[in-house]
């Protein structure tokens, strides 16, 4: 059946769409992504900037009183001796999971889409496991002693536990944090080049070409990096997977009704992935505005990843719904009781934005309209990231407020200074990608040059070219197309 | 490769019917009458010894009516995630996985035997078992006998009905060549996958999970997909290959397919030994008795072998062995380790049956291989029969060039 350009334009199934758009040819890529970082600091960034570095400061004051006062500054005490400083932790290396999953195992999957948006997202995984990594280290009430969570040789013969789960996160998230970066960087070594040969000053010639470890380009050299990044890539997807399941495990394998179940890990997983898609969406919404990368993260890119997010919201609600059949079909009293408590008890407000934004509102996804509207995506990507913190706020409090003596029971109120160490990783983390985007390339450009049409040694100018250029081409100013497929 | 094989390689973009059909006077086409030689003799066997020990019938019985069922739900769960995912790559094997999910509306026919031993199988299906003990009073609005058969009969029904309309509609795409087949299953398949995702739950709760009523874990119908998929996965190894070496679809389903299909079997080996470890994990630590009760009957006595093994021949031994990449691409070899993850989906299945018979220990019986040949037979019989009666490929979905031509990086 010869295909016509109506049926490659309107059929879902048949051909690859072209992902990039207006048919740039190689060089116009490395121009638009290099003059985001080679231009002039536009006013833009300063207010980005300044905001978020007034909330890093604001960190930098929280924590100090909290070191100077003593953790009763914060508003947890028996029976919640667990709350905000768990939940953002949980919630931020949640975050970082995106990243790892576009830049690792949709590699594996050749979702070749993914080129578009790998750099940024892997960008946010390291800051967010820096957010993540604050919250464990404060809290230990002794900040002076928080060493001791690394098995050291010392002169006490003292250990950690290693049958404990907080053990088993300092190595999990510090192993993770280590091959994000590594795995970020090796990426970045052919932009890093391109940016040293294309420097004006010398300053920055030296800078970018420290970090490019004279990369020159060579088919060798370009050999040797796609093996290293394969096997990089088939290293860190595990990580997806442990260092989530790592976590809950801090939670599932104490005996306390709501966190014990064996579900957490799969379910913690698929949670994370779905807040680290929001937070994605929420960034690369802002950055393909403001550095005119919209011909490069398209609106088909949205489209998948509010797929992903369908399913990973989906996952997690079919999760919830599992916890809560199982703990009426367990006949245990305090499993049945912790379930409606958090459905009818003290903190319902909680569990029910908790299912609003998380199981509810990304069932919208299913249409693409909703998929393609860049408003609808925004607002939701913050909605369903509000909704994955409260997740793991319901799973942390509820669990503990209401303990097996109705004597000990309690309420967790948050203090000011519990709102300015959550406030204040936001300021940790977009300053560090305010940094980001000023000084390195935030698309990476020899990745996305590979899915252009041209990239393909088959490709040859011709009718096929045509009809990709038909796809691709619009008017100046009208509205994108939106990706056809997916109704 | 030269400009000459590229371009016939791009030019091929459907397959004549007769590179994808079992030729006449193929020694295949005798495979449904063995089969079904097999299936009367397995049943014969299953008559004569499960008449003396009707209890040990249902139990293996239940084992290989599990295996059978998990293969067709986990190609059932492949060809979903293939449509859903606009997936290119599996197009040249998407009719094996058809033609076994196809196998759903027998697995119901195999399903009745078990309905005559329900109170061998589950105990709390004897009458008055509830009346002394408060927890499965707690639990009789779900495990009652009527809503057992009624949810049974549900899960039947969607599955058959999902199975025949993907593949009715896939057939039909033959004939028509209509684009439009695939993008109306493309668009089903979501909710299909989340109905499916819930009733294979709830069946694996009902089928396995209540063998030991007061036993309960919430990451179990995880577990019992993860099996389902890795059984899937070894079975359509195992088929591709043998298929290439009976010079059926030998031009078609090359070396890259293979390793396709290896990187998935790697990877869900890995899967389910992370969804299987965490259920371990949680429980061994816990230490609570009511959900170390599960674990104790297969740590104990001979089963505690039963248990090792599990854990190194569903994955230590897989997971080394086709973590290399000329393993996956040799069909020898790929078989070899298909076949052998096949046997270990069974053990799995049958560790997490037999314990509740045999507590003492493994004690396996003869009635095991007849119930396996009983059902096995009828499975293949039936699905060699359709295979005869069908092209072996999607022969005209839109995206079979794709998946012709596909090639690893």
């Amino acid at each position: 059946m010869a295909q016509t350009e109506a049926d490659l334009l309107d059929t879902p199934v048949a051909g690859r769409p072209t992902l990039i758009l207006r048919s740039p040819d190689f060089h116009a890529i490395t121009e638009v992504v290099a003059e985001a970082v080679e231009r002039r600091t536009p006013i833009g960034w300063w207010l980005f900037f300044i905001p978020s570095l007034a909330l890093l400061g604001l960190l930098g004051v929280a924590v100090s009183w909290l070191f100077w006062e003593g953790i009763g500054v914060w508003g947890l005490n028996v029976p919640v001796g667990w709350a905000w400083d768990i939940t953002n932790f949980v919630f931020w290396v949640g975050i970082g999971h995106a990243g790892t999953l576009i830049s690792a195992i949709l590699f594996l999957f050749r979702q070749k889409w993914r080129t578009s948006i790998n750099r940024s997202a892997e960008a946010m995984t390291i800051f967010a496991v820096m957010c993540a990594m604050t919250f464990p280290g404060i809290h230990v009430g002794r900040v002076w002693v928080a060493y001791w969570m690394f098995p050291i040789p010392n002169q006490m013969d003292m250990w950690p536990n290693f049958r404990s789960p907080l053990l088993w996160d300092v190595f999990a998230v510090s192993v993770y944090g280590t091959v994000s970066a590594l795995f970020w960087y090796v990426g970045l070594i052919p932009d890093l080049a391109m940016m040293r040969d294309r420097a004006k000053t010398r300053t920055r010639k030296l800078a970018y070409g420290i970090f490019a470890l004279g990369w020159r380009g060579s088919v060798r050299q370009w050999h040797h990096y796609e093996t290293a990044y394969l096997i990089l890539a088939a290293l860190a997807t595990p990580l997806v997977l442990s260092v989530h399941s790592i976590v809950s495990m801090d939670f599932a394998v104490s005996i306390l009704p709501g966190w014990h179940t064996t579900v957490f890990p799969p379910y913690f997983v698929a949670g994370a992935i779905f807040s680290g898609f929001a937070m994605v969406l929420t960034l690369m919404v802002i950055c393909r505005t403001a550095f005119r990368l919209e011909h490069i993260i398209t609106l088909r890119h949205f489209d998948y990843m509010a797929k992903i997010m369908l399913v990973t919201g989906t996952m997690v609600g079919f999760a919830y719904a599992t916890e809560f059949f199982t703990s009426w079909y367990s006949g245990n009293p305090y499993e049945i009781f912790t379930f409606l408590n958090r459905a009818r008890g003290p903190y319902a407000w909680a569990y029910w934005t908790m299912i609003t934004c998380n199981v509810i509102s990304p069932q919208i996804f299913w249409f693409k309209k909703a998929r393609t509207s860049i408003p609808i995506l925004f607002v939701l990507s913050i909605v369903i990231n509000i909704g994955m913190w409260f997740e793991r706020f319901v799973i942390i409090v509820t669990s503990l407020h209401r303990d097996f003596l109705p004597s000990s029971w309690g309420y967790f109120t948050p203090t000011i200074w519990d709102i300015s160490c959550l406030l204040g990783s936001f300021g940790l983390f977009f300053t560090m990608f305010c940094l980001f985007v000023r000084f390195l390339p935030m698309v990476a450009t020899a990745e996305v040059k590979t899915v252009l049409p041209q990239a393909d040694p088959h490709w040859q100018p011709g009718p096929e070219r045509e009809i990709r250029d038909h796809r691709a081409a619009r008017p100046a100013g009208g509205p994108e197309p939106a990706p056809e497929g997916a109704s | 490769m030269s400009e000459r094989a590229v371009a016939s390689e791009r030019d091929l973009v459907a397959l004549r019917p007769e590179q994808a059909t079992i030729p006449p006077g193929h020694p295949w086409n005798r495979i449904p009458l063995i089969a079904a030689v097999c299936a009367l003799l397995g049943a014969a066997a299953c008559a004569i010894l499960g008449a003396a020990n009707p209890k040990q019938f249902f139990f293996s019985w239940l084992v290989s009516f599990l295996f059978f069922l998990s293969l067709a739900l986990g190609a059932l769960f492949f060809v979903l995630i293939q449509y859903a995912s606009q997936g290119g790559w599996g197009i040249v094997v998407r009719r094996i996985g058809e033609t076994i999910f196809a196998m759903l509306p027998l697995m119901a026919a195999l399903f009745l035997p078990l309905l005559l031993g329900l109170r061998d199988l589950y105990s709390w299906t004897v009458p008055g078992a509830a009346e002394h003990d408060a927890l499965l009073r707690w639990k009789a609005p779900y495990l009652n006998v009527p809503f057992f058969l009624i949810r049974a009969a549900l899960y039947f029904g969607i599955w058959s009905f999902i199975a025949i309309l993907y593949y009715r509609g896939s057939r039909g795409q033959d004939v028509t060549g209509d684009p439009g087949v695939s993008a109306r299953l493309r668009r089903i398949a979501g909710p299909a996958i989340i109905v499916l995702a819930v009733t294979q739950t709830l069946a694996s709760i009902d089928w396995i999970m209540s063998l030991t009523p007061k036993w309960y874990s919430t990451i179990f119908g995880v577990y019992f997909f993860a099996g389902s998929f890795v059984g899937f996965i070894a079975l359509l190894s195992v088929v591709a290959v043998a298929m290439r070496r009976a010079r059926l679809l030998d031009t078609v389903i090359s070396a890259e397919h293979l390793h396709d299909i290896g990187k998935f079997l790697f990877a869900f080996t890995a899967f389910w030994a992370y969804i299987a470890f965490s259920q371990f994990l949680l429980m061994w630590y816990a230490n609570l008795p009511e959900e170390t009760i599960w674990y104790k009957a297969r740590l104990e006595g001979s089963w505690m072998y039963v248990t090792l093994f599990l854990a190194a021949g569903h994955f230590v031994a897989p997971f080394f062995y086709l973590m290399g990449r000329t393993v996956k691409r040799k069909g020898a070899t790929l078989a070899a380790g298909g076949a052998w993850l096949l046997a270990m989906h069974f053990v799995d299945l049958y560790w997490q049956v037999m314990p509740t018979l045999h507590p003492e220990g493994l004690r396996p019986s003869a009635l095991d291989v007849a119930a396996l040949v009983a059902i096995g037979g009828c499975f293949v019989a039936a699905a060699s029969w359709l295979l005869r009666r069908q092209a072996l490929v999607p022969l005209r979905d839109p995206r079979l060039a794709e998946s012709l031509a596909f090639e690893n990086a």
